[in-house]
């Protein structure tokens, strides 16, 4: 599939505002206080960040004109359905930040969890948006529908915790279980590759796909140039270079975050960043080693 | 009703003429919106086509099978594609805006271009190729079954088929009502053994494909071994005397 870069940006700066803002309430319930500047600039960068992955995620629609009609098939299409999560968060957030501001527990709780079960569902929305599509194999598993909203939750921990250590407010645990969640990071992505390095998520051979008996090869694809196919679907990821994503995004995205979390935590800037950076290498390759199926009648 | 392509992989040679036809009745055509054509001219013309014919190669071992004496040949099997207007069209269930339907009357699938927002994902869920995107209009086309002929009172009734059926020289296109089992595309799926593409998936392809027939088998070891009396040599003689 064609990684396009308006998407992997969508998924990855979305992913992390929503696990920033998740952290953000939790945290703040769990008893961690953060001066009210801090936890306003939080609460902005937050929003930013997942407005900021919406408005990319429109780029790559031809006819933006009707992007609002997107959230009228809510009940059959797992993108409508991310969609009306995702605005839905705006009223709830409002009722949420109402409650802080003017100090009313109740609306502040009740938009708290309104916020908190919305963005989980707008995550798993995103992520089913890809694994409910039964032709491309590769997106067929449980490690897709889990992976994304994971990693969102573990990138908006450290964007969390980076605040909440610059004001000495992290709590105790915070940072073990944010290296916990790292780790899980990297143990799924890991677990993903290996479920699809053999046959699995392989294509159908081309004499199966065309119900014939025997070896079947392309003669000729019936076309001189370029297509909406080939540019769709055609894309090639060359196996060396693949190997090398995977470990780089694996290392920077959670295996060095991860040491900088147990061990030098003044350098949690750091730590975020690079697991942003290695979260866009994991995003991209999630699409550029995804085959599918029309490649066999390519 | 269930509307659908009966196709001939045995007669089908590859002519590229349905694929033509379609492109010329559907680049005008007010349902469908047009099938644009990008830099026809230039060095890499490319388009929107709602029907495309690959070619295949079915490779043999090209040996001379010691027990029948049959010898396996390879063969080319030229195969169109188009939209198969799936009984259950992922297409239209991953649509986020409705754009894309199913008709209950007669199993189209079609796309209304005032809904679609041009997101691609349609094109994602569907294993035929068969939905491309009109970077003009910014909105997904795909083949309609010739809606706007196969109803026309104006067309006289033979000409009430899709344009692809109409074009095939070689009678490889058959249209019909696949829902009926004495239509004529029934009888002819169930007499050839017909059947959809990639049905492990489960989208329920309605168009059927007919498998190439198995070819002539011809035992060589007839001619390999053949006797060498003199009426067999006085044959030969004729034979390489008609050849001149």
């Amino acid at each position: 599939m064609k990684p396009a870069l308006s998407v992997v940006f969508f998924t990855v700066s979305s992913g992390a505002g929503l696990g920033w803002m998740l952290w953000l309430l939790l945290g703040r319930w769990a008893g961690v206080v953060l001066p009210e500047f801090m936890f306003s600039l939080s609460v902005g960068l937050a929003v930013l960040m997942f407005v900021a992955g919406l408005l990319s995620s429109t780029l790559h629609l031809a006819n933006r004109r009707n992007a609002w009609r997107a959230l009228a098939r809510w009940r059959s299409s797992w993108l409508s359905r991310e969609g009306v999560f995702a605005l839905a968060m705006f009223p709830a957030g409002a009722l949420a930040l109402y409650g802080i501001v003017n100090g009313v527990g109740v609306l502040e709780a009740l938009g708290g969890l309104l916020v908190i079960v919305l963005a989980l569902a707008t995550l798993y929305s995103t992520a089913m948006i890809y694994a409910c599509l039964k032709t491309v194999p590769r997106w067929r598993s449980w490690h897709v529908r889990v992976a994304y909203p994971l990693f969102a939750i573990a990138s908006g921990g450290l964007l969390w915790l980076l605040v909440a250590h610059a004001v000495d407010a992290a709590p105790a645990g915070a940072r073990g279980l944010a290296a916990l969640l790292l780790l899980a990071c990297a143990a799924l992505k890991y677990a993903y590759w290996k479920h699809f390095a053999g046959d699995a998520g392989a294509l159908p051979s081309r004499a199966e796909a065309l119900r014939l008996n025997g070896r079947v090869r392309l003669l000729d694809a019936g076309h001189t140039g370029p297509t909406f196919l080939t540019h769709e679907f055609g894309y090639v990821l060359d196996a060396g270079r693949a190997r090398g994503l995977k470990w780089l995004s694996l290392l920077v995205g959670f295996m060095f975050p991860f040491a900088i979390v147990l061990a030098a935590p003044a350098w949690m800037v750091v730590a975020a960043l690079a697991c942003l950076a290695g979260l866009l290498v994991e995003r991209w390759l999630f699409f550029a080693e995804a085959q599918h199926v029309v490649r066999v009648f390519q | 009703m269930k509307l659908g392509l009966v196709i001939d992989l045995d007669t089908c040679v590859g002519c590229h003429a349905c694929a033509v036809a379609c492109k010329e009745w559907n680049g005008q055509s007010l349902m469908a919106g047009g099938a644009p054509d990008y830099d026809p001219y230039g060095e890499e013309a490319s388009g929107v086509w709602f029907n495309r014919v690959r070619h295949f190669e079915v490779k043999a071992s090209a040996h001379r099978d010691g027990e029948s004496g049959h010898v396996n040949l390879s063969r080319t099997v030229n195969v169109p594609m188009s939209c198969m207007h799936c009984e259950e069209a992922d297409c239209v269930t991953v649509c986020p805006t409705g754009a894309s339907y199913k008709r209950a009357e007669d199993g189209i699938v079609l796309v209304d271009p005032e809904r679609c927002m041009g997101c691609n994902y349609c094109a994602w869920a569907c294993p035929y190729g068969a939905r491309e995107l009109d970077q003009d209009a910014g909105v997904m086309r795909k083949c309609t079954l010739c809606v706007d002929r196969i109803y026309d009172p104006a067309l006289p009734e033979p000409e009430r088929q899709p344009a692809c059926v109409l074009a095939c020289p070689a009678h490889a296109r058959h249209f019909g009502d696949l829902d009926d089992p004495q239509s004529q595309v029934s009888r002819l799926s169930r007499a050839r053994d017909g059947g959809g593409m990639l049905e492990d998936l489960g989208y329920k392809p309605v168009n059927r494909y007919l498998p190439p027939r198995a070819p002539a088998q011809v035992d060589t070891r007839a001619v390999a071994d053949r006797p060498s009396g003199l009426k067999s040599r006085l044959a030969d003689l004729i034979n390489r005397a008609i050849a001149l």
